[in-house]
């Protein structure tokens, strides 16, 4: 008898049921989509930050202090300390190591290019363009500078990582500025001289970068570490890794931390978990954390969730009224229904159990085409926005249908509970 | 008659009309409030995006030379004349800097002093972070700040003297603070802009001049193409990294707070939509009774809209001006700052919602060609 009751609110008038099932799936996948977006939010954001470049810096431990004025180190190529480069593989074996995204090992070297009858100073730069560093677990990792310095721009083309140890004229690239004032082209070949030493090699392309390298000329890691007798060796290194937001638990101190806290801290990808992390990979490194970008990323990311959750909570509430009132309107409409079934001799809680096992199936229907739309939405945000799809969360499966059951019983128990409570006369005369 | 009528369906459908206003006032709210803070978001994240700290640089067109030398310097004059020559106030910031690479004789090493305007690097360089004081004046010529490297080299402290050579001249300052920054700023020995250019031996010279200009990366830009030929025998150069990371991740925050404001305003006027529809369906009956009783469908209808429209009005108003308030105290909430109320938000909502209304009592005029007898009955 209730299931047929049931059977029949349904097929005798779907259209409110159609209307109310609408307004909560409508609603459901408005708060799936903006719950979907609020938590991919600080992954994806995090990487477009990388555009900023290195988040960390390494450099030798037992080192005399750099002259650095404009990004160039104006310290002797025979004072201070190195770094190994054979050693680096291993900071893809540190616990955060899927975060590290690109690195990049320095070595630069005073040199004097040979332009006609006279000879012009500049620098020397040598890095990593796209180089294959063998992790020590058998795979090999790709990285250089077009990884971690992005906004680099070549015109022509950069040079190939391993070629100077193959062949006999190794390529290079020139940077803008300096190619403007002494002439230089790509495709040319140079002259010049590093430590009283001759070298001549082809300029491949040239590099606007917009700092110190504009005026210099950057060449293959193992071109300057050939040319200054340090082979294998580099002694700056920037690190560019994906990390979340510091918080103030991030802030303290990770000596005075309990274990438990500890484990927290260590396995959560703060900045400054990582630089710890790769200060223990690397023996004699000093580790860190490149305040300018780290700070700003880390507000502008904590700013953008924070109001991202807001708006999702703003939405969620307002749709909670909207559906709840709509709930409320589909009750009010049948007071005559109910009536009838109370001069029938129905009781109370039988009344209130059908429409309750009503508003379950309702909500069920709806959540669960709520999520899905919702989880369709957040998949499309993703996509137009970062070009990656968000990622589907089953998680939320749960929630937003316990969310849907919620809103629409707290919509409609109150207009329920007032109409049961009439007397069923009054209710049939239509007053 | 239109208006006693009218009168008397509001007082007497009170509770289901009160139940359709609850629904009307949430959309609204959420919508003036969402729509408040998409306009608003760029200047916010601007703003934010603008502590990434100098985006101009000026410096001489020569390039520095030699392996020892430092880069070249110029007249100080030239910039001093950069803050007037800007137009409007768009230089937030501006440090002009003197470089020279000077020996400390008590700990027997060499380090970067900087001369430059300390008062201007909270604003220019805000990610420093300063263990102990910063130097507030411009011509303190006592103060100076020591990067944490360079301060771990030198032993010194908050409060320790520090003596600085430079060929024959010396200079004797006092540490107000220890900076830390991760970059080449932890090395150098940041001081007076006068000082630097006495014991450098180059009165009125400074090497660089660092600025932070406001705008978009594109309008930087501009800003610099634009300085250019007004200070001859100096380079203008935008930094590459700043501004065009500056631009993307701008870009990428506005696609993604549009998308996610303009699907959630989408969905809630659906959503309020279903509401008003479900009202316009209860109203079934009255509208057969009153054709019953000799009304004209037009007049009906009219009433109907009135009423509908009248709800809307009410419920976008009401809505409007709480989103507003509410946009205002997410902006305090997030930024620190209220959000700038942006009047047309107001009007904007006031006819979605009164359009919404109505569009939701539209499919009672399909009631017209309904004969009043079947629609009383079946309303039983």
């Amino acid at each position: 008898m209730f299931f047929r009751i049931l059977g029949e609110s349904f097929f005798r008038n779907p259209a409110r049921k159609w209307l109310e099932a609408a307004a909560l799936a409508l609603g459901m996948a408005i708060t799936t989509a903006a719950l979907v977006t609020a938590l991919d939010v600080g992954d994806r954001m995090a990487r477009e930050f990388r555009r900023l470049g290195a988040n960390l810096v390494v450099t030798p431990k037992t080192d005399t202090l750099p002259l650095e004025i404009g990004g160039t180190d104006y310290r002797p190529v025979e004072e201070g300390a190195y770094l190994k480069d054979e050693d680096l593989g291993k900071l893809r074996t540190i616990f955060w190591r899927l975060n590290i995204v690109g690195f990049s090992p320095f070595l630069e070297t005073p040199a004097e290019l040979e332009r006609g009858q006279n000879r012009i100073a500049a620098r020397m730069i040598g890095t990593w363009v796209k180089h294959q560093v063998t992790v020590p677990d058998g795979t090999t990792f790709t990285t250089g500078v077009l990884q971690t310095h992005p906004w680099w721009k070549i015109e022509g083309e950069w040079f190939p990582d391993d070629e100077v140890v193959t062949r006999g004229t190794p390529s290079v690239v020139a940077g803008a500025s300096l190619a403007s004032r002494a002439g230089i082209r790509p495709g040319e070949r140079l002259k010049a001289w590093v430590g009283g030493k001759e070298t001549a090699f082809l300029v491949k392309g040239i590099v606007t970068t917009g700092g110190a390298e504009d005026q210099a000329i950057v060449v293959p890691l193992g071109m300057v570490q050939r040319l200054t007798g340090h082979p294998g060796e580099y002694r700056r290194l920037s690190v560019s890794a994906l990390t979340s937001p510091e918080d103030e638990f991030a802030k303290r101190n990770p000596d005075t931390m309990t274990q438990a806290d500890y484990d927290r801290w260590f396995c959560t990808p703060y900045i400054s978990s990582i630089a710890f992390q790769i200060r223990q990979a690397l023996p004699g490194a000093e580790v860190r954390v490149v305040r300018q970008v780290a700070e700003t990323e880390g507000r502008v990311l904590g700013r953008l969730s924070a109001l991202l959750w807001l708006v999702s909570v703003t939405a969620l509430v307002s749709v909670a009224l909207v559906i709840g009132s709509t709930s409320a309107t589909t009750v009010l409409e049948r007071r005559r229904e109910i009536g009838l079934m109370k001069a029938l001799g129905a009781g109370q809680r039988r009344i209130l159990g059908l429409f309750v096992a009503e508003q379950i199936i309702v909500a069920a229907c709806g959540g669960l085409a709520g999520y899905l739309a919702g989880e369709g939405l957040g998949y499309l945000v993703g996509k137009i926005v970062f070009g990656i799809p968000g990622t589907g969360r089953l998680v939320l499966l749960p929630v937003v249908l316990a969310l849907a059951l919620a809103v629409t019983l707290a919509g409609s128990l109150w207009p329920l509970g007032r109409v049961a409570r009439l007397d069923a006369a009054p209710v049939l005369r239509g007053e | 008659m239109f208006w006693r009528v009218l009168r008397q369906m509001i007082t007497n459908g009170r509770g289901r009309l009160a139940v359709a206003l609850v629904a009307l006032v949430s959309g609204a709210t959420a919508s003036a409030a969402l729509l408040n803070l998409e306009f608003d978001a760029e200047r916010k994240f601007s703003h934010e995006l603008r502590a990434l700290g100098p985006n101009v640089l000026v410096r001489s067109a020569v390039a520095p030379g030699g392996s020892d030398d430092p880069g070249t310097v110029f007249d100080a004059d030239a910039a001093s004349g950069l803050l007037s020559a800007a137009p409007g106030g768009r230089v937030t910031a501006l440090a002009p800097s003197l470089y020279a690479i000077v020996r400390s004789p008590g700990a027997e090493t060499n380090l970067v002093l900087a001369g430059t305007w300390l008062d201007a690097y909270p604003k220019l360089a805000p990610w420093w972070s300063v263990n102990g004081a910063w130097v507030t004046d411009r011509n303190d010529a006592k103060a100076c700040l020591v990067g944490q490297q360079a301060a771990a080299r030198l032993h010194v402290r908050p409060g320790s003297p520090l003596e600085v050579r430079y060929g024959p001249r010396t200079a004797t300052l006092e540490v107000a603070g220890i900076v830390s920054t991760g970059a080449a700023e932890d090395d150098q020995v940041f001081t007076n802009l006068a000082v630097a250019q006495q014991l450098a031996g180059l009165p009125g010279k400074v090497s660089l001049v660092q600025m932070s200009v406001a705008g978009t990366p594109e309008e930087v830009e501009r800003y610099a193409v634009q300085l250019g030929p007004r200070l001859p025998g100096l380079e203008v150069r935008p930094l590459r990294q700043i501004a065009q990371a500056e631009g993307q991740l701008l870009a990428r925050v506005q696609d993604l707070l549009f998308w996610s404001v303009g699907l959630i305003l989408i969905l809630t006027s659906l959503c309020v939509l279903a509401t008003t529809l479900a009202l316009a369906i209860e109203r079934r009956a009255d509208v057969g009774l009153m054709k019953a009783l000799g009304g004209q469908m037009t007049r009906i209808v009219r009433l109907f809209l009135v009423e509908a429209g009248l709800l809307g009005a009410v419920g976008g108003m009401t809505g409007a001006v709480i989103g507003t308030l509410l946009s205002a105290w997410i902006g305090r909430q997030v930024f620190g700052t209220a959000t700038s109320l942006r009047m047309e938000v107001i009007p904007l909502i006031l006819a979605v919602m009164v359009a919404v209304a109505l569009v939701g009592a539209l499919p009672l005029r399909l009631l017209s060609h309904v004969r009043p007898g079947i629609v009383l009955r079946e309303s039983k």
